[in-house]
């Protein structure tokens, strides 16, 4: 079953039977068969995603599923779920504030997806099978995290390339084999011998999908470590766990609404200065920056991406109030851009030489 | 404001290849002027103020509670109207705000930076200026990301503004869940956030709220709204009396005076001078050879005078898509009886929003745009089809193509044209391109007809 | 420290420059430089060690930069135009503290504070705002290159050019000259027109005293009072804006010897000969 975005609730695909295979672009491949149907305003990743639909690499895709996560995923849905002509689709709704009333209206459209999607199943998706669909992707999360623990020394065991293509990975098979997969990558890199101290810059990515290894490698080839992340296939997908202690939908829909912290999910201001607000959306970047040891950020957006664009200033607002330099970033979806990277890349490295 | 003394009889000449204009829009621009100043006007009294969008749902509420709006969007459209955006733009983009972001949003913030750094209005703003609020309203709604970050970005230079985001989510149209089963779910959330939002009003205002002027302030909003639709009614006749072009700017009181007399007054007086033209056969061209719909997107404000170039070739728009999402009359959405006028308004957005969806479910392969378009193309007699895709906005400028496409599957191939340009950013915008392109499209439309 | 010599390549877009020094400018080069430029460094750089009477070996470092310097397979070092031109702005007006490079394809902006980039901006991507604008619209109308700068200072009232677009600019300004419109006022609107661009870039920056400009868009004398007219006060033309670049390439790499001395370390170098560059090296 194919999705989009970290904000869809995988946890009732697999509890439904299917494995959710999360779609994405090639940054290699010119978008050429999209353009005939969607318009090129809209985000560079999305439209790849659905120029790959349309030259048949998702055919052997069930069904798929789309998540209300910003304006160029929402409005493409028409088009996608149409021109696939899949036997199956479904958005879901996810409100955009985080109230209790907003959590109450996600449980009953979380139900309505949940007995869709069972419809299509031919089987009810039952509270066990959630049950056990969470604990499978919980567990997941905790591998990814145990993953993670490996680049807080100096050097890093595992490279940042390595993690990038590890998650991608695990983005497109089923939560067993991902779970194996990690097992088998973590023993791999707990073997690693440290090395000595290289005092290259330690690098955190922001950013939305960042789902090519091009951008972290380039970063790596540059001489840079990168150690940490806030994107999408990164701590994003991975740093929060769904909450047993409620009943199964209650505690996706909690998850998916206030523990995943995405800017398209507008976060009531509850401090009394401007600071608090940024600390309480921003905080986890200043706590990845210090658990990590980080030396610099880059703010890595593509072009029209209207919930990340919007919050630039503040981001780098918050990320100067750390004393931490900042590189912001507008790219498009393709590895044409290359040598305009690499240059801006390796100026903000070099502004970091000690 | 000085008097207007509006012609006692119509029609009034038309200029710039039309026959006739329209009075009524005549009136828009001074009415506009006039909010703007007494919004200004308000801001030096101290009066209470809030940020608004359009199409919210939360127009009636502000007006029973005397709040004065001031339409954020509108403004940017303004500034691009009067080709004046170039400098608040380029403000935003020196705070690292994206070009590609929506133009009205950096316009607004690009404008409100610069007030806030000054401490008063920029130079020579426009009609005035945009007031500083007491508070903003947002709405994340089903579309427009701006909507629900741009105010959150505006905080960033006056913090101490709140924020209020009222949902607006209604249904999707999908193939297998009819939205009557699971409306009553989003109604009762937008019912319980418009009522958060009346509580937040009161708070921060100072004030209570008046139920039972709500409710009369909803009913006038209907009525108004019932005027409108017989306005758009009128203009199927043919040759049709009134066009998009001026549509555009009948929209205002829709779009930002609902709730209020005026808004009333204004469709009644547009009503009784349709009626009269389509009496007359009064046409908005000499000849009337080619009837197009204005099936998408905003219009660029800058150059709405590309309608008078539609008119030169003699190509008039009797209906248009945009602005009309919310015009339906309450009586024909069959919604529930309640006594909550919360709960009311609830039910008659979803109800709005989803109007085409059992028609499109009756349609193999259609969908409710699609399924628009197609009845207005019958209803109004249409022979070709204009689209508008604005480079800044993702909200209504995405689905255009494959909503032609579409409609070329399951109905049949009408002559389009899709115009490229932004609404408030006049860089990218070419005349003589988009001349050309309106040329290709008339022959187009005259090869059709001659066969 | 006497003696040593230190060179800096920078392949640009439109030109290459070469200079060699020491403490200070010995011999310099510029030349275009064409799409063979990865095969002919070696020629500028034979050609610059002519004029300075110097043999390859008697340079101790060699740092190449700009867009073509990763083809510089003699350099030592590579480093980006950013810190290059940074390092030989402060060289050229020690009290600069913001740097617009206005290059023949990009235009960049620089924020120095204590001889360190703290921060910079890039537009790589659009010609408006750089020197193509200018040619590509000169052509349209008809006149020299070199003289756009001195006649739009004739202007008497500048016109407003609304296109950001080279392309709908040159057809803009075609369109003004067939309604007779001076020619100067339509050159100043060009001049107007880039320095908005390159203004609106810039801005993102904390924009500080002095403001140095480099880069054949400095030379432009008509473009340069643009500026200054956007940025409210004057800014600083080093005598040879052409050759920031190169120079900070060079101190760079005499900096960084310097302190290996200092610290007892040894540099990394490249295994180098100054030949043609073949596919392989």
């Amino acid at each position: 079953m194919g999705y989009m975005c970290a904000l869809t609730p995988v946890e009732i695909i697999t509890a439904a039977g299917f494995v959710p295979f999360r779609i994405k672009g090639d940054v290699n491949e010119p978008i050429t068969k999209a353009d005939s149907q969607l318009e090129t305003i809209v985000c560079p990743l999305v439209r790849s995603a659905f120029d790959m639909t349309l030259k048949g690499n998702y055919d052997f895709l069930d069904g798929m599923v789309i998540p209300h996560a910003c304006d160029s995923i929402a409005r493409s849905y028409s088009t996608i779920s149409c021109s696939l002509e899949l036997p199956y689709s479904h958005f879901v709704h996810i409100p955009h504030t985080t109230k209790d009333l907003s959590k109450e209206f996600f449980e009953a459209e979380l139900d309505t997806f949940r007995k869709s999607l069972g419809g299509f199943a031919g089987e009810e998706i039952s509270d066990e099978s959630l049950v056990r669909a969470i604990d499978l992707h919980n567990a997941i999360k905790a591998k990814v995290r145990e993953l993670y623990q490996f680049r807080k020394s100096d050097p890093p065991l595992v490279s940042g390339t390595e993690v990038v293509k590890v998650l991608v990975a695990v983005m497109g098979i089923p939560a067993v084999e991902a779970s194996q997969l990690l097992d088998d990558v973590i023993d791999e890199v707990k073997k690693r011998a440290s090395a000595p101290a290289r005092k290259s810059p330690r690098i955190m990515v922001i950013g939305a999908e960042v789902d090519d290894v091009a951008f972290v490698k380039l970063i790596e080839d540059s001489g840079a470590d990168v150690v940490v992340d806030s994107m999408c296939v990164g701590t994003r997908d991975y740093f929060f766990d769904v909450d047993t202690a409620q009943k199964p939908l209650d505690s996706i829909a909690d998850y998916y609404l206030r523990k995943l912290n995405c800017p398209r999910t507008y976060r009531e201001w509850t401090g009394k200065t401007y600071e608090e607000d940024l600390e309480a959306r921003f905080g986890h970047i200043g706590g990845f920056a210090k658990d990590f040891n980080v030396d610099g950020v880059i703010l890595y957006l593509l072009k029209y991406c209207d919930p990340f664009g919007f919050e630039v200033p503040a981001r780098m607002q918050y990320i100067q109030s750390l004393d931490t330099p900042v590189l912001y970033i507008e790219d498009e979806y393709s590895m044409s851009t290359i040598a305009r990277l690499r240059t801006r890349v390796q100026a903000f490295l070099e502004t970091l030489a000690k | 404001m000085e008097e207007q003394k509006w012609p006692e009889k119509y029609p009034v000449e038309g200029k710039r290849g039309r026959k006739y204009g329209t009075v009524a829009a005549m009136k828009v621009g001074p009415m506009v002027k006039a909010a703007i100043g007494s919004s200004v006007e308000a801001q030096q009294e101290d009066k209470d103020i809030a940020y608004t969008f359009i199409e919210c749902n939360y127009d009636e509420i502000i007006r029973a509670m005397d709040i004065v709006p001031v339409w954020t969007e509108n403004y940017a459209g303004i500034c691009g109207a009067k080709r004046d955006a170039q400098r608040f733009l380029e403000r935003a983009e020196s705070l690292n705000l994206s070009r590609s972001l929506c133009t009205y949003a950096l316009c607004g913030l690009g404008f409100d930076e610069w007030r806030e750094e000054l401490g008063e209005m920029p130079p020579d703003s426009p009609w005035g200026g945009q007031a500083r609020p007491g508070v903003m309203l947002s709405s994340g709604q089903i579309l427009c990301d701006p909507r629900n970050k741009w105010y959150q970005a505006a905080q960033q230079f006056q913090p101490d503004v709140p924020i209020y985001n009222v949902a607006g989510l209604f249904p999707m149209y999908e193939r297998d869940v009819d939205s009557h089963e699971i409306e009553g779910y989003y109604a009762k959330y937008i019912t319980e956030d418009l009522r958060g939002l009346v509580k937040f009003l009161e708070e921060h205002f100072h004030k209570k709220m008046d139920w039972d002027r709500l409710w009369e302030t909803i009913k006038l909003a209907d009525a108004t709204t019932d005027l409108h639709v017989e306005c758009r009614e009128l203009r199927k006749a043919v040759p049709t009396p009134m066009d998009t072009g001026d549509a555009m700017n009948c929209m205002v009181p829709q779009a930002f005076m609902m709730g209020t007399q005026e808004a009333y007054d204004f469709y009644r007086d547009l009503r009784d001078e349709l009626r009269y033209k389509v009496e007359h056969k009064l046409g908005v061209v000499e000849e009337e050879k080619y009837r197009l719909v204005w099936a998408g997107g905003l219009p660029s404000w800058f150059a709405l005078s590309d309608f008078n170039y539609f008119w030169s070739k003699g190509a008039t728009f009797p209906v248009e898509s945009t602005y009309n999402e919310q015009v339906y009359s309450a009586n024909e959405l069959d919604l529930p009886k309640t006594d909550d006028p919360l709960e009311y308004m609830a039910w008659r957005w979803i109800r709005r929003w989803t109007y085409w969806y059992d028609l499109a479910r009756k349609r193999p392969g259609s969908e409710p745009d699609v399924e628009r378009t197609i009845n207005y193309i019958e209803q109004y007699d249409i022979d070709g089809i204009v689209m508008h895709e604005a480079f800044s906005c993702r909200t209504w400028h995405v689905g255009l193509i494959w909503q032609l496409n579409q409609l070329r599957k399951i109905y049949r191939d009408v002559p389009s044209l899709i115009l490229e340009s932004d609404i408030v950013d006049i860089s990218s915008y070419n005349e003589a391109d988009t001349r050309a392109r309106i040329d290709a499209f008339i022959d187009t439309l005259e090869a059709v007809k001659s066969r | 420290m006497t003696g040593r010599y230190f060179a800096g390549v920078d392949i640009g877009s439109t030109m290459t420059k070469v200079v060699i020094m020491d403490q200070a400018l010995v011999a310099s080069v510029i030349g275009p430089t064409g799409p063979e430029h990865r095969k002919l460094a070696n020629r500028v750089m034979e050609e610059a060690l002519a004029k300075a009477q110097l043999s390859f070996d008697e340079i101790d470092y060699v740092v190449a930069t700009g867009y073509g310097r990763i083809n510089v397979p003699f350099a030592d070092k590579q480093i980006t135009e950013i810190s290059c031109h940074a390092r030989g702005a402060i060289y050229m007006v020690p009290g600069a503290r913001t740097v617009i490079d206005i290059g023949g394809q990009d235009c960049k902006g620089i924020q120095v504070k204590e001889g360190r980039v703290i921060d910079f901006v890039m537009n790589d991507k659009c010609a408006a705002g750089t020197g193509r604008f200018l040619e590509v619209t000169a052509e349209e109308l008809g006149v020299d290159l070199e003289d756009m700068g001195r006649l739009s200072l004739e202007a008497e009232n500048r016109v407003e050019i609304s296109s950001t677009c080279t392309v709908f600019a040159a057809q803009e300004v075609v369109a003004r000259l067939s309604e007779g419109v001076p020619l100067a006022d339509i050159v100043a609107g060009l001049h107007w027109a880039i320095a908005t661009r390159i203004y609106r870039m810039v801005r993102r920056l904390k924009i500080e005293k002095e403001v140095v400009l480099t880069g054949g868009g400095a030379k432009n004398a008509g473009l340069v009072n643009a500026l200054e007219a956007k940025l409210g006060f004057p800014a600083v033309v080093p005598t040879e804006p052409l050759l920031t670049g190169a120079m900070g390439a060079a101190l760079l790499g005499s900096d960084m010897v310097m302190k290996a001395t200092e610290s007892g370390t040894s540099l990394p170098r490249r295994e180098r000969r100054l030949d043609e560059a073949t596919l392989f090296t």
